[in-house]
C-alpha cells in the first residue's frame, strides 16, 4: 500500500516538474518577447508575449513562480524577491524540491541578462493574475501596494503595456475586496503622471477603471466629470476604447442622454473584439442596448435575442421588449417583479423601471396610428391606466415629448390624431442620410489610418537576419487583432 | 476613505464669512488632486475669489486653479496662476506638480526671453523672471554649471552666462576654460540667431584675455575665426609676440590660415605690418606664415611626398573610354585632375601626350586647367608650370584660357602674388568680350581671378569683373558672375547684390543669368536670417533660373545649421516648383544645410530617393555626397546603393559621384563594402552598353575616391576650429554647376584636404620623428593597388603601356636595393622630364612591398578600438580624421607639441627640447626648388633632385 501511493507520488512529481519545466520556458519565450520590446522599442512584442498570457494563466503554479523569482533574484538577500516569497506564502518543506531542481537549472543558465525593470513587471504581474486566479485576494492586495512603488521608479515607454495591464488587475482587487475608495488616488495620481509622460495605454486603461470604480459606487456625477475633462486617446487599443464606450453609454443612459447613450453602446460593441474571450462583455453591452434602444422609443429587432453564439441570458429582456412593444403594463409589471434580481444583478434594474413611461408611451402610440379619434376614456381602459384625468396628462405629455402627432380636445374628452406627414417632404431622411454618408467616411478614415506600412527599416532588418521570421510577423499581427482578450470580466 | 465629492467644500465657497471660505480653499487644496474634475466645474468660483482683492487667502485660490488647470492639462493657464499664487507655490517641494509647472515656466521664459531679444516691446512678468532665477541660482548651488549655461544661453541671458563664468574664473580657471569651450560649442549649435551669438563669442573673448594662467590661445582662435575680427586677432599676435610665446604665435597663427578667409587674414598682415614697428625675426614669421605660403608648401610636401596615386586604374580608363567623345576625354582629364590634386605629378599627361593632343576647344580647356589642380598650392612654382600655357604663348584660346584659370586654382585661396596679374588681364581685355577667342580667354581669366580672389572682399576686382559682366558676352559673363560671387563670397554686399540680381533680370543669356544666380548664393553663404530678404526675393522669380539660384542662397546662407525653417523651404520646393532645375537643386541643398548633422541627411532625404522624378533622385544621390562626404556613414551608402542602378543614366552618375565623395580614402578592413564599389566604378566604365552619362560619372568618381594620391579627404567642417571650411563648401557648389557647365568640376578640387600630421620646429622644418598610432594599422592602410592588368587589351595600347611598366619594374627593383630601410614606407613617383616635353619620359613607379605602409586609413564600419600597443608613424604621413584620435606624441621625445592634447592632426607646431642637438629634416617642395633646380625651367623636380634626397637620408 505504501509502496504504491509512494510510487504514484514519485509519477505526479515528475509529470509536475515536466509541465513546470516547459512553463518555465514558456514564460522565459515571453521574457525574451519582452526584452525584445524593450531593445527595439516595438510594443508589438509584448501584445505577442500577452496573448500568450492567457493559456498560461491556466497552467501556472506556485512552484513555477518560485522558480522563476529564484533566476530573475539569483542573490539571496533581495528586497523585491523576499515580498514576492511573502506573498506566494512560501513555506520551506513545500519548494524545497523545487528549489534544488531549479538550482541546477541555475548553473547552466547562467543568470546572464541584467534584469530589465520589463521582466521584472513581467513577473510581478504573473503573480498579480496567479494570486487572482487562487483568490488569495489579502496577499494580493500587500502585493499590489508594492508593485505601484516600484512602477514609481521607472519611466520608460516600452513598460506602457505592462503597467496598464498591472493596473488593470490592482483596480480589480480593490473591486473584488470591496474596496473601491481607496484605490482612487493612485489611480488619479498616476492617471497623471500617465498622461504627462504621452503614455496612450496606460492613460485609456485607467480612465476606464476610473469610470468603472465610479460606476460600482454609483458616482455618476464623478465619472461624467472625469469623461468631460479627460481626453481618451484616440490612440487606444480596441478593447479599451470598448469598454471606454460602454461605461459612456451607462454614464450617458443614467444622466438621461439616449441617443448619445445609444451612440455609445453601438460604438462598444462594435469596437469589443469578435472573439468568444470577450462574450461577456458582449453580452452586457447588448444588453445594455436592448434597454436604451427600448429607452428611446425603438424596438430592438427579434435577432438581437437569438443571437446563440454569445450566450448569456436574454430572456428576461426579451420579456420587457415584449411588453413595452404591446405597450402592456401589467405585462410589464410581471415581468419586472418576475426578473427583478437577475436585472439587479446585471445592474440594469434602475433603466428597466424607467420603462414604465415608454411602455405607456408606445401604448398610446399604437392606439394614436390605429385610430384617428378615440375618446380618453377608451385609452384609459386599453392600457389599464388608473383614471380618464391621468390619462390625460399621459397623452398630452406625449404630445409634447412628440411621441405622437395628435391634438386633445378636452370638453369632449378625445384625442385626434394629425394626419400623417408625408416623411420624404422633409428634412429627414436628408439628415439620415446624411448621417450614414458621415459614417461611412469616418469608417474609411478610420481604416486608413490604422494600417500600418512595413517601414524600410523593416525591410532591411529583414535583410540582415535580425528581424522574426515571418509567421513570428503574423502571430503579432493576429494578436493585435485580437486585442487584450482578458480585460473583459463584465 | 477618501472624499466622495468635493460639493461641501464648494458650497462653503459662496459664504458670506471670510474663515469660512478659507477653511474652504484650505480643505479644497487637500483633495484637489482626487476631486480637481470636479472642482473645475466651480472654477470660476474659485477665480473669482481670486479677484477679490480684499480676499487674504486669494494666493491660495490661485494654487488651487492652477492645481486644477494643470490637471485638466491647459499647462498655459496654470503656469500664469501659479505665478498668482506667490509663496503658496512652493518650488521646492518635490511633487509632479511643481516639477511640471516648472519646466513648462522655464520654456515659457524661454520663448518670451527669445522674442524679447528681438523685440524691445515684449514684456516678461517679474514673476516668472524670479521662478526662472531661482531655478537656475538652484542649479549653480548644485554645481550643474553646464546645465545652468546651456538654459541661460536658450534664453539669452549673457548676463547669466558671464557671471557664471566670472566666478568660475575666479575659483578654478582650468574648469572656467571647460565651461568656455562648452559654452562655445553650444553658441554654435543651439543658439539660431547670430547677433546673439557674436555678443556671447565677444564676452568669451573678454573672459579669455585677461587669463593669467592658462591662456587658452587656441581657443581665442577659434573665436576671431567665427567673429571675423582681424583686430582681436592682430592684438593677440602682438600679446605673444611681447610674451616671448612665439611657439604658440606660430600655432595659432597656423590654425588661422587654416580656417580663415582670405579678407580676415589680409587684414590682419595689414594690421600688423603697421603695428610691429620694426620687424623681428618673429613677427616677420608670423607674417610669412599668415601670407598663407608656408601651410601650402606644407600641404603640398606632404602630398607629393606620400603620393599613393594608382595610376594602372587611371591608364585603364583611358585606355577604354579612348576616342569615343569629348565627354569621355574630359572624364579621364578631371579624373587624373582629381587622382593628383595637390600632387605636383602630372606624368599622366606627359605620358599620354598624343591622347592629349585630341582634346578640341573645351575639352583643352578642362586639360590646361587641369594642370591647376594638380599643382594646386604649389605657390612657389605654379606660374612657372604654366608659362607654356599662359597668354602671349602662341597656344590656341582655350590653352589660353585654361591656363588662366589654372593660375586661379593653384593660387586658390592664397591669391595675394597673382590676383593682379589677372585682374590686370581682365582691365585689358575686359571690353574684347563679345569676340570669339578673347571671350574664352577671359572666361578662364574670369574663373582664375575668382577662384584665387576667393573671399578677398577685393572691390577693384569685383569692378574689374563687372566690366567683364557688363558686355553681355554668354561666355565671359557666366564666368564673370560666378566670379563675382566668389571674390565676395559671405560678404552680404547690399550693392553687389542689387547690381547682379538687376543685370540677371535684364540679360537675355540664361548662361549668364545662372551664373549670377549662383553668385549671389555665394555672396550670402552664412548670413544665416539676415539672407531672407534676398531668398524670398529670388524665390519669387518667374525665371526658373533665378529661383535656382535662390535655393542655392538657401542652402548656403543656412550651410551647416540643420536650421529648420530652411529645411522646410527646401523640401517645398523640392516637390513643388514646377522646374525640375528648381527642385533638383532645393534636394541637393539639403546637404549643404545637414553638413554638420550629417546622420540624420538619409532619413531626410530616403522618401526623396524613390521619387518618380530623376532630378530629385539625382538630388538626393548628391546632397547625401555633400552632407556626408568624407564620413563614410553606411546609412548614406544604403540609400545611395539603389540609385547607382537606376533606369535613369544621369542619377546612376549622381550616385557614383555621391559614393566616392561619401568613401573618400576607405580601405577593405575600414569599410569592406569598397571595394565592391571601385568594382562597380570599373565595371561601369568597361560595360559597353553603359551611357555615357553614368561613365562620365563612375570615371569622376574613380578620380574623387583615390583623389590626391589618396591622401586628401573632402572636409567640409574643421576640426580643429570646429568652423565650416568655406573653401570646401564653395568648391562642392560650383562643382555641382558642372551640370550645365562640364569645366567647374575642377573646383571640387578646392574642397581637397590633405590629411596628414606635419610637425614642425619653431623655424618652420619639419625635422623627422615618429609618433604612436594607437589602433590596429590595418584600419588605416592604403587601399591595395589594382592589380597589373591580366586582361586583353588593344595592342597598341597594351604594349606601350608594357613597356613602361617592365622598365618601372626594374629601376624599382634596383632602386629597392640602395634605399634605405627607415625611408621605404613612402610612395614616391619621381619623373624627369624634357623640357619640350618631348616624350622621353621615365616613370618610375616605386611599388610599396612592405607589409605595413606607415600610413593609415579608417572609417565607422570596422569599429576602430584603442590598441594598447600603439605602433609608429613618422613625421609627414597620412593620419586620416578618425585616426588622429588614435595619435599621440611619444612621451619624452625631443619634440612636443605646443598644443597639448589628443587628436593632434594638421600642421604641428613643435618645441625641440633639445636645439642643440643635430636633426634629420625633410625638405619641402619650396626649398627643394629654390636651391636645387635652376629657377627658369618649367618643370624643376627631376631625378637627379630626388637620388640625391634620397642620399641625403
Amino acid at each position: 500500500m505504501v509502496d504504491t501511493t509512494s510510487i504514484k507520488k514519485e509519477e505526479k512529481i515528475e509529470e509536475q516538474s515536466d509541465s513546470t519545466e516547459s512553463v518555465v520556458s514558456e514564460i522565459e519565450q515571453s521574457f525574451s518577447l519582452i526584452s525584445k520590446t524593450a531593445s527595439s522599442f516595438d510594443n508589438r512584442y509584448i501584445s505577442k508575449a500577452f496573448r500568450d498570457l492567457g493559456p498560461l494563466r491556466r497552467k501556472l503554479t506556485k512552484s513555477i513562480l518560485i522558480t522563476i523569482i529564484n533566476k530573475l533574484y539569483p542573490s539571496k538577500i533581495n528586497t523585491n524577491k523576499s515580498y514576492l516569497f511573502g506573498v506566494l506564502d512560501v513555506v520551506q518543506d513545500d519548494n524545497a524540491m523545487v528549489i534544488d531542481h531549479q538550482e541546477e537549472d541555475n548553473e547552466d543558465t547562467q543568470p546572464s541578462s541584467i534584469l530589465i525593470p520589463e521582466v521584472e513587471l513581467y513577473v510581478h504581474l504573473l503573480i498579480q493574475v496567479f494570486l487572482l486566479d487562487q483568490n488569495q485576494l489579502e496577499s494580493l492586495n500587500i502585493l499590489n501596494s508594492n508593485i505601484i512603488q516600484l512602477m514609481k521608479l521607472y519611466n520608460k515607454r516600452s513598460l506602457d503595456f505592462i503597467q496598464a495591464k498591472i493596473w488593470f488587475y490592482i483596480a480589480r482587487t480593490n473591486e473584488l475586496l470591496e474596496d473601491l475608495y481607496s484605490i482612487r488616488p493612485e489611480l488619479l495620481a498616476s492617471l497623471r503622471t500617465a498622461t504627462l509622460r504621452h503614455d496612450t495605454e496606460t492613460t485609456s486603461s485607467i480612465i476606464t477603471l476610473l469610470l468603472r470604480n465610479y460606476l460600482l459606487t454609483h458616482d455618476i456625477n464623478q465619472a461624467s466629470n472625469l469623461v468631460e475633462k479627460t481626453v481618451f486617446p484616440a490612440n487606444a487599443s480596441n478593447a479599451l476604447a470598448a469598454r471606454y464606450y460602454y461605461y459612456l453609454a451607462r454614464i450617458s443612459a443614467i444622466q438621461l442622454d439616449y441617443s448619445t447613450a445609444h451612440e455609445y453602446v453601438i460604438a462598444a460593441i462594435r469596437k469589443a473584439p469578435q472573439t468568444h474571450l470577450a462574450n461577456g462583455f458582449i453580452q452586457s453591452a447588448t444588453k445594455l442596448s436592448i434597454i436604451i434602444e427600448l429607452l428611446t422609443g425603438d424596438i430592438p429587432e427579434l435577432k438581437t435575442f437569438k443571437r446563440n453564439q454569445i450566450g448569456g441570458n436574454f430572456e428576461p429582456y426579451f420579456y420587457v421588449t415584449r411588453a413595452v412593444k404591446l405597450g402592456d403594463l401589467n405585462l410589464f409589471s410581471k415581468v419586472l417583479n418576475e426578473y427583478e434580481a437577475l436585472f439587479k444583478k446585471d445592474d440594469n434594474f434602475t433603466l428597466v423601471s424607467r420603462l414604465r413611461q415608454n411602455v405607456i408611451k408606445t401604448g398610446i402610440r399604437i392606439i394614436s396610428l390605429s385610430y384617428s379619434k378615440i375618446s380618453l376614456k377608451d385609452i384609459c381602459i386599453k392600457l389599464h391606466l388608473d383614471s380618464e384625468e391621468s390619462t390625460e396628462y399621459i397623452v398630452s405629455k406625449a404630445i409634447r415629448d412628440g411621441v405622437i402627432e395628435a391634438t386633445i380636445n378636452h370638453q369632449k374628452g378625445f384625442m385626434q390624431s394629425k394626419e400623417l406627414l408625408d416623411i420624404y417632404s422633409t428634412k429627414l431622411p436628408q439628415t439620415e442620410f446624411d448621417q450614414r454618408i458621415n459614417f461611412c467616411l469616418s469608417l474609411r478614415n478610420d481604416s486608413v489610418k490604422s494600417m500600418r506600412y512595413p517601414s524600410d527599416n523593416d525591410n532591411k532588418a529583414d535583410l540582415n537576419g535580425k528581424s522574426l521570421d515571418k509567421d513570428e510577423e503574423f502571430d503579432i499581427l493576429k494578436a493585435l487583432e485580437d486585442g487584450d482578450l482578458d480585460d473583459f470580466m463584465d | 476613505m477618501a472624499l466622495v465629492s468635493a460639493a461641501p467644500y464648494l458650497a462653503l465657497l459662496g459664504e458670506e464669512d471670510q474663515s469660512l471660505k478659507s477653511f474652504a480653499l484650505t480643505s479644497l487644496n487637500d483633495i484637489v488632486d482626487q476631486l480637481w474634475a470636479e472642482i473645475a466645474n466651480n472654477i470660476s468660483k474659485l477665480e473669482e475669489l481670486y479677484e477679490d482683492e480684499s480676499f487674504e487667502k486669494r494666493s491660495l485660490a490661485a494654487l488651487i486653479i492652477s492645481k486644477v488647470y494643470y490637471n485638466l492639462g491647459d499647462f498655459e493657464a496654470s503656469v500664469k496662476y501659479s505665478l498668482n499664487a506667490g509663496d503658496e507655490f512652493n518650488i521646492d517641494e518635490h511633487s509632479q506638480y511643481i516639477e511640471t509647472i516648472i519646466s513648462q515656466c522655464i520654456s515659457l521664459y524661454n520663448t518670451l526671453a527669445q522674442k524679447k531679444y528681438g523685440d524691445e516691446s515684449v514684456t516678461i512678468d517679474e514673476r516668472l523672471v524670479a521662478i526662472f532665477e531661482k531655478m537656475l541660482e538652484k542649479c549653480i548651488k548644485a554645481n550643474e554649471l553646464k546645465l545652468a549655461l546651456g538654459i541661460a544661453l536658450e534664453s539669452y541671458r549673457i548676463d547669466v552666462v558671464e557671471r557664471i563664468l566670472v566666478h568660475e574664473i575666479e575659483v578654478s580657471e582650468e574648469n572656467a576654460l571647460n565651461l568656455i569651450n562648452y559654452v562655445l560649442i553650444c553658441s554654435n549649435s543651439v543658439v539660431p540667431n547670430t547677433n546673439f551669438r557674436n555678443q556671447v563669442l565677444n564676452l568669451l573673448i573678454k573672459l579669455l584675455l585677461p587669463l593669467t594662467k592658462n591662456q587658452e590661445f587656441f581657443t581665442i582662435i577659434k573665436i576671431i575665426v567665427q567673429l571675423n575680427d582681424s583686430k582681436l586677432a592682430a592684438q593677440l599676435f602682438k600679446e605673444l609676440v611681447s610674451k616671448g610665446e612665439d611657439l604658440i604665435a606660430y600655432q595659432s597663427a597656423f590654425d588661422l590660415v587654416g580656417a580663415a578667409p582670405q579678407e580676415l587674414l589680409d587684414n590682419v598682415i595689414n594690421q600688423l605690418n603697421k603695428d610691429f614697428g620694426d620687424l623681428t625675426s618673429t613677427s616677420k614669421k608670423i607674417l610669412t606664415i599668415l601670407s598663407g605660403v608656408p601651410t601650402c608648401d606644407l600641404d603640398i610636401t606632404f602630398l607629393f611626398k606620400n603620393n599613393n596615386t594608382d595610376i594602372a586604374i587611371l591608364n585603364k580608363t583611358k585606355n577604354l573610354l579612348e576616342g569615343r567623345s569629348s565627354i569621355f576625354h574630359s572624364a579621364v582629364t578631371f579624373s587624373n585632375a582629381f587622382m593628383h590634386a595637390g600632387t605636383t605629378d602630372d606624368s599622366f599627361f606627359r605620358n599620354n601626350l598624343e591622347w592629349l593632343g585630341r582634346a578640341n576647344n573645351w575639352s583643352k580647356f578642362s586639360a590646361t586647367a587641369a594642370l591647376g589642380v594638380i599643382h594646386k598650392g604649389n605657390l612657389s612654382q605654379g606660374r612657372n608650370i604654366l608659362k607654356p600655357y599662359l597668354p602671349g604663348s602662341s597656344g590656341a584660346p582655350h590653352t589660353k584660357g585654361g591656363s588662366l584659370f589654372a593660375l586661379g586654382l593653384i593660387f586658390a585661396g592664397h591669391g595675394r602674388e597673382i590676383i593682379e596679374y589677372l585682374k590686370n588681364y581682365i582691365d585689358e581685355h575686359g571690353n574684347s568680350a563679345g569676340a570669339n577667342d578673347g571671350d574664352v580667354v577671359l572666361h578662364g581669366a574670369a574663373l582664375g581671378a575668382g577662384v584665387a580672389g576667393m573671399a578677398s572682399g577685393s572691390e577693384s576686382l569685383y569692378e574689374a569683373l563687372k566690366v567683364v559682366l557688363y558686355s553681355d558676352s554668354a561666355i565671359s559673363g557666366q564666368a564673370a558672375g560666378l566670379a563675382m560671387g566668389l571674390v565676395m563670397l559671405g560678404s552680404g554686399q547690399e550693392t553687389a547684390i542689387h547690381d547682379m540680381l538687376t543685370y540677371a533680370q535684364e540679360t537675355q543669356h540664361e548662361n549668364i543669368i545662372r551664373g549670377l544666380a549662383i553668385g549671389i548664393a555665394l555672396l550670402n553663404y552664412s548670413r544665416e536670417e539676415k539672407a531672407d530678404s534676398i531668398i524670398e526675393e529670388l524665390m519669387s522669380q518667374e525665371s526658373s533660373i533665378l529661383r535656382y539660384g535662390g535655393v542655392f542662397t538657401i542652402s548656403l546662407a543656412y550651410a551647416g545649421t540643420a536650421n529648420n525653417k530652411a529645411i522646410k523651404k527646401l523640401l517645398h520646393h523640392a516637390v513643388s516648383d514646377p522646374s525640375d532645375d528648381v527642385r533638383r537643386a532645393a534636394v541637393l541643398g539639403l546637404g549643404f544645410l545637414l553638413i554638420r548633422d550629417y546622420t540624420s541627411a538619409p532619413q531626410i532625404v530616403q522618401l526623396l530617393s524613390q521619387s518618380h522624378n530623376p532630378h530629385v533622385r539625382y538630388g538626393t544621390a548628391l546632397a547625401l555626397g555633400i552632407s556626408c562626404a568624407g564620413r563614410a556613414y553606411s546609412p548614406a551608402i544604403d540609400v545611395l546603393e539603389p540609385l547607382t542602378k537606376d533606369p535613369v543614366d544621369f542619377v546612376r552618375q549622381g550616385a557614383l559621384i555621391a559614393t566616392a565623395m561619401i568613401l573618400i580614402q576607405q580601405n577593405e578592413v575600414s569599410y569592406p563594402k569598397v571595394k565592391e564599389f571601385t568594382k562597380r566604378y570599373a565595371d561601369t566604365i568597361k560595360n559597353k552598353h553603359e551611357d555615357a552619362l553614368a561613365k562620365f560619372g563612375a570615371t569622376l568618381a574613380q578620380g574623387i575616391i583615390d583623389a590626391g594620391g589618396r591622401n586628401v579627404t573632402i572636409n567640409l567642417e574643421n576640426s580643429q576650429t570646429s568652423t565650416l571650411n568655406i573653401k570646401a563648401i564653395v568648391g562642392l557648389t560650383v562643382f555641382v554647376q558642372s551640370w550645365y557647365w562640364f569645366p567647374l568640376a575642377h573646383f571640387l578640387s578646392l574642397s581637397f584636404a590633405p590629411t596628414a600630421v606635419i610637425g614642425i620646429t619653431g623655424d618652420l622644418k619639419i625635422p623627422k620623428f615618429e609618433l604612436n598610432c594607437h589602433a590596429k594599422p590595418e584600419l588605416f592602410q592604403y587601399p591595395p593597388k589594382h592589380e597589373e592588368i591580366k586582361e586583353k587589351q588593344p595592342d597598341k595600347i597594351a604594349t606601350a603601356v608594357l613597356s613602361t611598366t617592365v622598365k618601372a619594374k626594374t629601376r624599382a627593383k634596383k632602386k629597392q636595393d640602395l634605399k634605405d630601410e627607415t625611408d621605404g614606407k613612402k610612395d614616391v613617383e619621381k619623373m624627369e622630364i624634357d623640357e619640350e616635353s618631348k616624350p622621353e619620359t621615365e616613370v618610375k613607379v616605386e611599388e610599396s612591398k612592405e607589409e605595413k605602409p606607415a600610413e593609415p586609413a579608417s572609417s565607422e564600419q570596422a569599429q576602430v578600438r584603442y590598441a594598447k600597443t600603439p605602433y609608429k608613424i613618422s613625421n609627414l604621413s597620412r593620419v586620416l580624421p578618425v585616426q588622429s584620435n588614435y595619435l599621440s606624441f611619444i612621451r619624452d621625445d625631443r619634440f612636443v607639441p605646443v598644443r597639448k592634447f589628443r587628436g593632434s592632426s594638421g600642421i604641428v607646431v613643435l618645441e625641440d627640447t633639445k636645439p642643440e642637438e643635430e636633426v634629420e629634416l625633410i625638405k619641402t617642395v619650396r626649398q627643394l626648388n629654390t636651391t636645387d633646380a635652376p629657377l627658369p625651367e618649367a618643370f624643376t623636380l627631376s631625378a637627379e633632385d630626388l637620388r640625391e634626397l634620397d642620399d641625403d637620408y
